[in-house]
């Protein structure tokens, strides 16, 4: 019981990370309507920045905070000088170019960080807490605690600010929002910022857990991709829920499932993909999308 | 005094031209119509003053050539377009719509005054205040889109096909309301409307397009004595 | 009539004995080329066939029928292992390379039945993870695999008589193989299928109004893909004679469909300009400097994407255009999975656009 409690756990915490780029990649498909591959990439090299300050003995929340700024910046230089001229077009070419974007991030940070792994410190101590008896690591705890947080505060910002709306607005018609003014160009700007900034968040506190590389985040980009499969564009709870769900079930499934064990782990989201679209093709929680010709 | 000037405009999709030399003139507080069949370039002359497409030509507002302008910096000039379809921001509630459309404005008590002025010149939507705009009826969402655009209290408002898609009554309705809007605000307006009968309870004067061109202006009330106008606008 | 003193130069490309000697002289240069040519010349354009191949599958799922696919890479080591695997247990070999076809072409039927379903991007999400699967799955199954270690076979080598070296046999048995799965794709992609694809890809909803189903079609152009990938990892476990979990990794996916898009998307030559580029331009990078390869490569993939989204076959078009009419066209950019799409990307002041249709 103990066990299957601490999996469950643990399973939130890495959920919660998967569900930070889903998060991201729903907001940005829902301004721009293109999927972004980079996302975990772009997430990858703000965590660096906030890596090479902790490395100059910059205290390490406040490493974090300039990485969060700097993936506000990246995100909008992104929007306005890559994608812009591909927003409206056909979406697999978007999709490409954000793999190349991907491409070059990494190797960006292959060349100005080298390959080998880095340590970045934990913002928790990676104590264990006794809750009714059962060891839970604080680790995990914190790390699902602030991006919960960072969720909500994102979600207080769309339905309760003016920006907010206005986010909102230009990504249901942004020529209908354009006739009231709304300067669409500087808020998609906004909306890419602000995604990359809740992968930043995530990049920041999975990066103690994975060690510091490259490729860190490429197979939370399978997942956050399965979890927006599972839980529908359209539908940013549905998204967070199925990657909770898949973090769950991937830990239960490594311990549990004597064939799956821990490499197999990251088949689990994709089992239950299969399985998921021979019922909903739709995904759990999202809408039929209805295209007119 | 002219507030609105469009000189042999030209406009195109791609290659495709579709104004070929349209002018317009719009007084302070006046409100013009746009008549022509269905493809005369009616809906594109609106897209030419709000900065949609590629324009050619002259069109200046308020003595200021905003040609080449974004839709949004024409909308800070205080053009409001109530695009054909509406353009309502479905996902949205009503009330929520309403505030997109005072975005450029900061004067937060005035925005919810002007709210209740919409919601009492269009009743219909005060029961509906907290639904989602794709939830309201074609009429509704019609009402809601030209409340949205005067939110931001625009001194022109350019109106395409409000009637388009709505029961004989309703389009009265809604008629009536930017009736009274335009007596109680004077905002000024250019009409584009199939249902040229309507039209003209509305403006004062009209211009005929036909295949990109104007080929005709003059006062409503010549414009419907006129035989030609009668046969192919207003049924004979 | 015509008078006989004058023959226009159109008149004498049309003759049929000149149609003929283009492709007759390319296939006496390559009958002679393994002959002359080094070792290591020989072994660097086998490998080129190897993965001109590759990108020629991937080619068709993406290029033609507009599906990103980021499992390319996968049927290829799928197509290896099966080889390795019959090879060491000493199968016939055409019943290897048989299975190194359908197996892989099984699998990625399976992949795209489930994945087609869901529309949109849904074939680049879910492809994604086939090589970050099969990585670690690949180590597990050891018992067919070899684990990381990977597995070794040699089965090309020259037979007695022939007086060719291994390399020239191998080289011979790739050009073969490789432009007979050309020659058969080519067929395709100009035959009603093809016609298929491309409207599949220009606009799903025409192509459905039209009775042209959106979901075999991606169905069946992703299952030759894998296919086409499977014979690939034939070849690469005949010129390569190793295979291990490393040959399919994301980075491998990646500049693979790198590599397709920069030899030109929807191009026969341009895959094999693609497959040229797979492995001549590490080996250039990898000399100037190792940690600037991928660097390069993202840089040189979205270089490509917005000023030549053609890739590089579509280079001399591109030029000769550009003497034609100085003055580049405007919203005449073309999305790189289609050299020409229907779906144009017009900038926002030109296009009437309604409210933003739902991408899935």
């Amino acid at each position: 019981m103990g066990k299957f409690v601490q999996l469950v756990v643990d399973g939130l915490s890495t959920g919660s990370v998967y569900g930070a780029i889903a998060l991201a990649i729903v907001l940005v498909n829902q301004a721009t309507g293109l999927i972004n591959f980079a996302q975990g990439g772009m997430a990858v090299l703000s965590t660096y920045v906030a890596w090479w300050l902790t490395t100059h003995d910059v205290p390490l929340i406040l490493a974090i905070l300039v990485s969060i700024l700097f993936s506000l910046a990246l995100g909008a230089v992104v929007e306005r000088w890559l994608m812009r001229r591909f927003e409206r077009g056909d979406p697999d070419t978007a999709v490409v170019v954000t793999i190349g974007l991907l491409t070059l991030i990494t190797g960006i940070c292959g060349w100005l960080f080298t390959y080998n792994n880095q340590q970045f410190p934990s913002l928790f101590s990676l104590d264990t807490v006794s809750f009714l008896g059962v060891s839970i690591s604080i680790r995990s705890i914190g790390t699902t605690v602030v991006i919960v947080v960072a969720m909500l505060l994102l979600q207080g910002l769309f339905v309760g600010t003016k920006l907010g709306l206005a986010l909102r607005a230009v990504a249901i018609n942004p020529q209908s929002a354009a006739f009231s003014g709304l300067p669409v160009g500087r808020l998609l700007m906004v909306g890419w910022g602000l995604a990359a900034a809740l992968g930043a968040v995530a990049g920041a506190l999975v990066a103690p857990q994975l060690t510091l590389t490259p490729g860190m985040l490429d197979s939370t980009l399978v997942y956050a991709l399965a979890a927006v499969i599972l839980g529908g564009l359209t539908s940013p709870i549905g998204v967070v829920v199925a990657a909770w769900i898949i973090g769950i079930l991937e830990n239960l499934a490594a311990v549990y499932v004597p064939f799956i064990g821990f490499d197999l782990k990251v088949a689990v989201p994709f089992i239950l993909i299969f399985v998921v679209l021979i019922v909903r093709p739709q995904g759990l929680f999202g809408r039929k999308v209805v295209v007119r010709v | 005094m002219t507030l609105l000037e469009l000189e042999d405009v030209t406009a195109s999709y791609g290659p495709v031209q579709v104004l070929d030399g349209v002018s317009l003139s719009v007084p302070d507080n006046g409100a013009v119509g746009i008549l022509g069949a269905n493809g005369a370039g009616k809906t594109t002359t609106l897209r030419a003053i709000s900065g949609t497409v590629r324009t050619g030509g002259r069109v200046v507002f308020d003595g200021k050539d905003i040609r080449g302008l974004r839709p949004d910096q024409v909308a800070a000039l205080g053009i409001a377009h109530v695009p054909e379809g509406r353009g309502t921001l479905g996902d949205l509630t009503v009330r929520e719509n309403l505030r997109v459309g005072a975005y450029l404005r900061k004067d937060g008590k005035e925005v919810d005054r002007d709210i209740d002025y919409c919601l009492d010149l269009f009743p219909n939507l005060q029961d509906r205040i907290r639904s989602n705009a794709s939830a309201l009826s074609g009429g509704e969402q019609q009402m809601l889109a030209v409340a949205r655009a005067i939110m931001s209290k625009p001194r022109l408002l350019l109106l395409d096909e409000a009637s388009l898609g709505l029961a004989p009554s309703t389009a009265k309705n809604v008629y009536d309301a930017i009736r009274r809007l335009r007596v109680e605000s004077g905002i000024a307006m250019v009409v584009v409307e199939q249902n040229a009968n309507l039209a003209f309870t509305l403006v004062d004067s009209a211009t005929v397009l036909e295949t990109g061109r104007t080929v005709l202006t003059g006062r409503s009330a010549e414009l419907k004595g006129m035989d030609e106008i009668r046969r192919a606008y207003l049924g004979g | 009539m015509a008078t006989p003193s004058t023959s226009t130069a159109s008149s004498v490309w049309q003759r049929p004995w000149v149609r003929w000697a283009g492709p007759l002289l390319l296939v006496v240069v390559l009958a002679v080329m393994p002959l002359v040519l080094s070792e290591f010349a020989n072994q660097t354009i086998a490998r080129i066939g190897v993965y001109a191949v590759a990108v020629l599958g991937l080619n068709v799922v993406m290029g033609y029928t507009g599906q990103v696919s980021l499992g390319q890479i996968f049927f290829l080591g799928f197509g290896a292992y099966v080889t390795a695997y019959g090879v060491s247990n000493d199968w016939n070999i055409v019943l290897v390379f048989a299975l190194a076809c359908l197996a892989p072409a099984v699998a990625g039927l399976l992949v795209a039945l489930a994945a087609a379903r869901l529309g949109g991007l849904a074939i680049a999400m879910v492809t994604v993870a086939l090589p970050i699967v099969g990585v670690p799955l690949a180590k597990r199954l050891s018992d067919f695999t070899g684990g990381s270690q990977g597995m070794s076979a040699r089965f090309a080598e020259a037979p007695e008589g022939s007086g060719l070296y291994d390399d020239q046999w191998q080289l011979y048995i790739v050009l073969i193989i490789a432009g007979v799965v050309f020659l058969l794709t080519r067929n395709l992609v100009r035959g009603k299928y093809g016609r298929a694809f491309a409207i599949v890809k220009g606009n799903e909803n025409v192509a459905s109004s039209m009775g042209i189903s959106p979901y075999r079609y991606k169905v069946l152009a992703f299952t030759i893909a894998s296919l086409i990938g499977g014979v690939s990892g034939f070849l690469y476990m005949l010129v390569i004679q190793y295979t291990s979990p490393e040959t399919m990794t994301f980075g491998h996916s990646i500049s693979l469909l790198a590599a397709m898009v920069i030899g030109g998307a929807g191009s026969i030559v341009g895959s094999i300009l693609g497959g040229a580029y797979y492995v001549l331009v590490p080996q250039l990078t990898n000399e100037v400097d190792p940690s600037l390869t991928a660097l390069l490569q993202g840089a040189l993939l979205l270089a490509v994407l917005f000023v030549l989204p053609g890739g590089l076959v579509s280079l001399p078009r591109a030029l000769t255009r550009g003497r034609r009419r100085p003055r580049a066209g405007r919203g005449s950019a073309a999305p790189p999975t289609t050299p020409s799409s229907t779906t144009g990307s017009g900038t926002a002041a030109e296009e009437p656009e309604t409210e933003r249709q739902g991408h899935a």
